[in-house]
């Protein structure tokens, strides 16, 4: 495969990917294959999980490496600061690299990456998916760590733009350097049911992770509210985690176990049939920067009830979302209102409208914009990039110019013991196109 | 990364007119001059830095012992080569022979009959520091790939033309194919 100009290169690092499902990895997975329909290539780094390692291929030829560095909390690399520096080297002269585009703020191997491409020369860009505090101990180290990558990113990108002003506070980033691109829906696989569902019972749907951060604590206040305000309304709730127990209490206690189903974990695969199920989907988390399972819900049909956190205002029209505040009686009146103006959606037309909005292919290009504006970013060379870090703090400052001095000179005697001529580029290969015939 | 070169295949005239010819392959790992010298050096001031400790301030004799041991031991890691050289031997319509040679002299030989032969592929490797080629093969009612150079990792340009003579030799049609997974 030839490279047309104005095409790239890219090398997409995450901690985050196939085969765990979640908001990163989809999110990887489904701007890949769209810039790869756009003509660019695309490789993707990540680490190996369970005894899938080393290169496998994807659809349409996606590549990618899961390198044998085993993850060691909450699915993140050991962070070694230099240990993954040969590996990266290798795989971006071997794949003719042009730029590295790294996801999530949490992920370690990400954060290694751009450190070790930039020493390198290449261009690189980071995209933030989660809002995060300021104020815990935890917080505030990766805040830290977040200032010192993104000292010397080419370009950054976030979900919104409630996550972009979070991101430039935490990381002190120049705004002009940060693009707000949404998150997108696969308008394809979340379609409503053919025939609309009759409104006895009013199902709400909840899918998520049982855990604090998506508020599932304050389900438990709202569900038995809701029950005895409203004897035709069912709940379905999908998904597992800590709080999962909570749950179940709330509903021995009330004696609620026919009108609220508790389904486990769901995959990813049958979310659709899940949320085909209901009339109204209820989203109680305490802090969102996007909220991608509302656009799938809205796709689906489904009115939101939704706390009015962090980027959820930002995601769908007024007509479409209820939002609350996160406290039990606000959201109890919110769900009220949505019972009220549920005869008055139409789910086709709630889809068609989403078709509209969102498209992973709008998302793709619009990053491609970004990857333009990365490339056209100076060369610059090692002491024209330190002052950068020393902007970070007293201490911190001199200690990432240490940590990038040593990157550096690491680089350069990795390159004695193995010239960049040495490392063979890879071959591209053709894909052979499967022809099928159309019968007449 | 050790550097090998290509024997010329031994059997008489060219494919056309003699397809039954034999057709050897060799990986031969390079010698080079600096490296030993280098390593004799060091391991020799080692040890005299370990005499002059014993000797001038006083250290016990165990200092001089531990200094031949890893002398000995930097000899055997940067130089001591344990295979010298690997060889496939292509016999067509009767099957592949791998060889191994190592520095003591030893030859490990191992036959594998091409109606074992499902396949040769070039794999990518990936290990915690590098990414490399592998010549394998997939055997017929094998669980596991069996690798045609047990120690080299030569690079592509020299696997390519053994995987085609594999490939002709084992009646395989050679395709770029991709496995798509997910």
């Amino acid at each position: 495969m030839e490279f047309k100009e104005g095409k790239h290169s890219i090398l997409m690092v995450s901690d985050f990917f196939y085969p765990n499902f979640g908001g990163v990895e989809n999110h990887i997975y489904l701007l890949s294959q769209c810039l790869l329909k756009l003509g660019h290539k695309v490789v993707v780094m990540t680490h190996a999980y369970a005894n899938r390692s080393g290169v496998r291929y994807m659809t349409n030829g996606l590549k990618v490496y899961y390198a044998p560095w085993k993850p060691f909390l909450m699915q993140n690399t050991l962070p070694t600061f230099y240990g993954t520096l040969p590996i990266i080297r290798t795989i971006l002269i071997r794949e003719k690299i042009s730029l590295v585009h790294g996801h999530q703020a949490f992920s370690t191997l990400c954060h290694e990456a751009l450190m070790h491409a930039r020493t390198m020369g290449y261009k690189v860009i980071f995209t933030d998916h989660s809002l995060y505090g300021f104020s815990d101990i935890g917080s505030i180290h990766m805040n830290k760590v977040l200032q010192f990558t993104l000292a010397d990113v080419s370009q950054a990108i976030c979900v919104s733009h409630t996550s972009k002003e979070n991101t430039v506070l935490r990381s002190g980033l120049p705004p002009e350097k940060v693009f707000v691109i949404p998150n997108a829906v696969d308008t394809t696989m979340f379609k409503p049911a053919p025939e609309r569902l009759s409104m006895d019972p009013i199902v709400i749907v909840v899918i998520s992770r049982l855990v604090y951060r998506k508020g599932a604590d304050l389900l438990v206040e709202v569900i038995p509210e809701v029950c005895h305000l409203y004897p035709n309304v069912r709940f379905i709730i999908g998904g597992d985690g800590p709080k999962r127990v909570r749950l179940e209490e709330m509903r021995e206690k009330h004696s609620l176990q026919d009108r609220v189903d508790m389904l486990g974990a769901v995959p990813h695969a049958k979310v659709r049939s899940v949320l085909n199920s209901g009339h109204i989907f209820l989203n109680s988390s305490l802090t969102e920067a996007f909220c991608i399972a509302i656009l799938e819900a809205a796709s689906c049909g489904l009115l939101t009830v939704s706390t009015r956190v962090g980027g959820v205002p930002e995601v769908l029209p007024d007509d479409m979302i209820v939002l609350a505040k996160p406290d039990p009686s606000d959201m109890v009146h919110a769900i009220k209102k949505a019972i009220r103006i549920l005869p008055h959606i139409d789910p086709q037309e709630m889809h068609r409208r989403m078709k509209e909005m969102y498209s992973w292919h709008d998302v793709a290009k619009r990053t491609e914009i970004v990857y333009d504006r990365a490339l056209r970013c100076s060369n610059q060379s090692l002491l024209e990039r330190l002052p950068r870090y020393l902007t970070c703090g007293a201490w911190a400052g001199k200690l990432f110019c240490l940590v990038m001095i040593i990157d550096f000179i690491l680089w350069r005697l990795l390159q004695l013991w193995q010239p960049d001529s040495e490392v063979e580029p890879v071959p591209d290969f053709k894909r052979t196109e499967l022809k099928t015939e159309v019968r007449k | 990364l050790r550097k090998g070169a290509i024997g010329a295949p031994i059997g008489p005239g060219s494919r056309d007119r003699n397809k039954h010819a034999v057709d050897t392959h060799h990986i031969i790992a390079q010698r080079s001059a600096v490296k030993p010298i280098v390593t004799y050096l060091l391991a020799i001031l080692l040890v005299t830095y370990a005499v002059f400790l014993h000797l001038e301030k006083g250290k016990p004799v165990t200092t001089v012992i531990w200094s031949f041991f890893f002398g000995a031991v930097l000899v055997k890691l940067l130089i001591w080569r344990p295979i010298v050289k690997e060889s496939v031997i292509i016999m067509p319509e009767f099957g592949v022979q791998l060889e191994t040679h190592y520095g003591s002299g030893k030859i490990n030989r191992r036959f594998i009959p091409v109606s074992k032969i499902l396949k040769p592929v070039l794999n990518e490797c990936v290990t915690p520091v590098t990414c490399c080629w592998c010549l394998s093969f997939l055997i017929r009612d094998g669980n596991e790939l069996t690798l045609v150079f047990k120690k080299f990792r030569p690079p592509l340009k020299m696997l390519v033309p053994i995987w085609k003579a594999l490939c002709v030799a084992t009646d395989c049609k050679e395709s770029f194919e991709f496995q798509e997974d997910g």
